[in-house]
């Protein structure tokens, strides 16, 4: 391990993205010829390398060869092969079969298939806001992040508005696998070994048990929606198996649900921060379209996923060997000099391309539901304006606490 | 289209077509994706070489590539 420059500070430790995503950390990182490893628990032989710039990014996101999902892990921390297989959906697999998995639900994302659901975005994103405006504020994660994405990937899935709340609850418990808070492993009736369960989280259990239920409904009685298309369909002639379709319905519930939230609650602290750059949003609303893609890259709600090394190869002019992990800190690469002038100015008429690497930098893992995002947080802003709504910020907001979603878990607002 | 633009030649490799549909929503005249998210090249496919190069980029699954440069005079 001589030789390696490292990180000036542990980047996977939760506490420093405590106020949100650490810029100067990043910057340094970046700034730093090569790649840079990052040690963890001081163990110099344990650790991954931090890739933080955008062209590196994006090179490790298309190249899924060397760069593999379906090897060790796509979260910073090993687990163990049996887990792998257990919990594994198509976010931890490889093409050919990733791609297979993923053609199976990829109609329903395209950019015009999505067109169909605006009305129904409209309708949702309206009763929030009515709701806010109505109770003069409130708590803007839980009146506008959460219902609005929980509500539309809920009914893209055939999952009954009943049971919104609870799978809002169930995907929160997964993310708190990634805090420093010990778990309850016999929550949600779970008796699975919580190191076989996606964050290690007994939320999983709990969802995959309602998947399972859902899936049985639909068997006897389809729908027109994805879990119906998850139970009726074929690979290679064969049906999915149970924990292939609960795996299935779990990232899609998580990644429909936590990421776009992190995007509308962010939409709240950007209002506030750039109050001058939305008003030019209000005054042309031409501005919408670009306004959402920088609101996109100033949130970077995932920050990071990690690859592991399948060959020896070099990266940035750094050689980087067979059996390590690489992890693309987007939430880094978001905010390169090199690719965005003036990054930290939040600009609603920042061109594109380039684009962004929030929803990934390309590649077969580009993020299924970006035009489903897009909608949503378009929708919303459009909304706003039609309302002329005004937030402002109540205190300070309270981060979730993890190295791998850059979430909000309460932001007080007032309207006016 | 003028004839100083330079046109090429696009294809689709259906088995690594992830169903992204990003080219159908840049070249909605030469990309038709179907029902099951399946890109296909409208015949006979030609691009200006600039838009070409951005589809390409695009594509999350690397499936679409340029096969040759076509003569000009061959598009309207």
């Amino acid at each position: 391990m001589a030789g390696r420059a490292l990180t000036p500070v542990d980047l996977a430790d939760p506490a420093l993205f405590a106020r949100g995503i650490p810029h100067d950390a990043f910057a340094a990182v970046r700034a730093t010829p090569g790649l840079m490893w990052n040690a963890i628990g001081g163990d110099p032989d344990d650790g991954f390398w931090a890739v933080t710039r955008h062209a590196d990014v994006v090179e490790v996101s298309r190249d899924t060869t060397t760069y593999s999902s379906a090897v060790g892990h796509i979260q910073i921390y090993d687990i163990d092969a049996d887990a792998l297989e257990a919990r594994a959906s198509m976010i931890d697999m490889d093409p050919p079969i990733h791609t297979r998995l993923r053609r199976l639900v990829s109609s329903a994302f395209t950019p015009r298939h999505v067109q169909g659901y605006l009305e129904s975005i409209r309708r949702r994103v309206a009763a929030c806001l009515d709701a806010v405006v109505a109770a003069g504020g409130g708590d803007w994660v839980e009146l506008v992040a959460k219902p609005i994405p929980i509500g539309v990937i809920c009914e893209l899935m055939g999952v009954p508005e009943a049971d919104h709340d609870a799978m809002i609850e169930l995907s929160d418990h997964l993310v708190a696998g990634t805090s420093s808070a010990p778990l309850d492993p016999g929550a949600y009736g779970n008796t699975t070994e919580l190191r076989l369960l996606p964050f290690n989280s007994p939320a999983a259990h709990g969802i995959n048990q309602y998947a399972l239920a859902l899936g049985e409904r639909r068997r006897r009685q389809p729908a027109d929606d994805l879990v119906t298309k998850l139970i009726e369909a074929e690979i290679d002639g064969e049906r999915l198996s149970h924990s292939e379709f609960a795996n299935f319905f779990r990232l899609m519930i998580f990644a429909g649900n936590e990421t776009t939230r992190t995007a509308i609650g962010h939409l709240a602290l950007h209002q506030r921060d750039f109050a001058a750059e939305f008003d030019r949003v209000r005054a042309d609303r031409s501005l919408v379209e670009s306004a959402v893609e920088e609101v996109i890259r100033y949130s970077s709600p995932i920050l990071y996923f990690r690859r592991t090394v399948t060959r020896d190869t070099v990266l940035a002019g750094t050689a980087v060997a067979a059996g390590e992990k690489v992890v693309m800190w987007y939430a880094a690469a978001n905010f390169d000099e090199a690719v965005f002038a003036d990054p930290l100015r939040f600009d609603p008429s920042r061109p594109t391309p380039p684009p962004n690497v929030a929803f990934g930098g390309g590649g077969a893992h580009f993020c299924l539901g970006a035009s489903l995002a897009r909608l949503e947080l378009a929708v919303l802003l459009e909304e706003m304006l039609a309302r002329d709504l005004h937030l402002d910020v109540v205190g300070e907001p309270e981060y979730v606490d993890s190295n791998f979603v850059n979430g909000i878990e309460h932001l007080e607002v007032t309207v006016r | 289209m003028s004839d100083q633009v330079q046109l090429v030649r696009v294809v689709v490799d259906q088995e690594r077509c992830i169903g992204g549909a990003q080219c159908e929503l840049l070249a909605p005249d030469v990309f038709t994706v179907d029902d099951a998210a399946m890109s296909s090249v409208i015949e006979p496919g030609l691009l200006p070489r600039g838009l070409a190069d951005k589809v390409v980029d695009r594509c999350p699954g690397r499936a679409i590539s340029v096969v040759d440069a076509a003569d000009a005079e061959g598009a309207s």
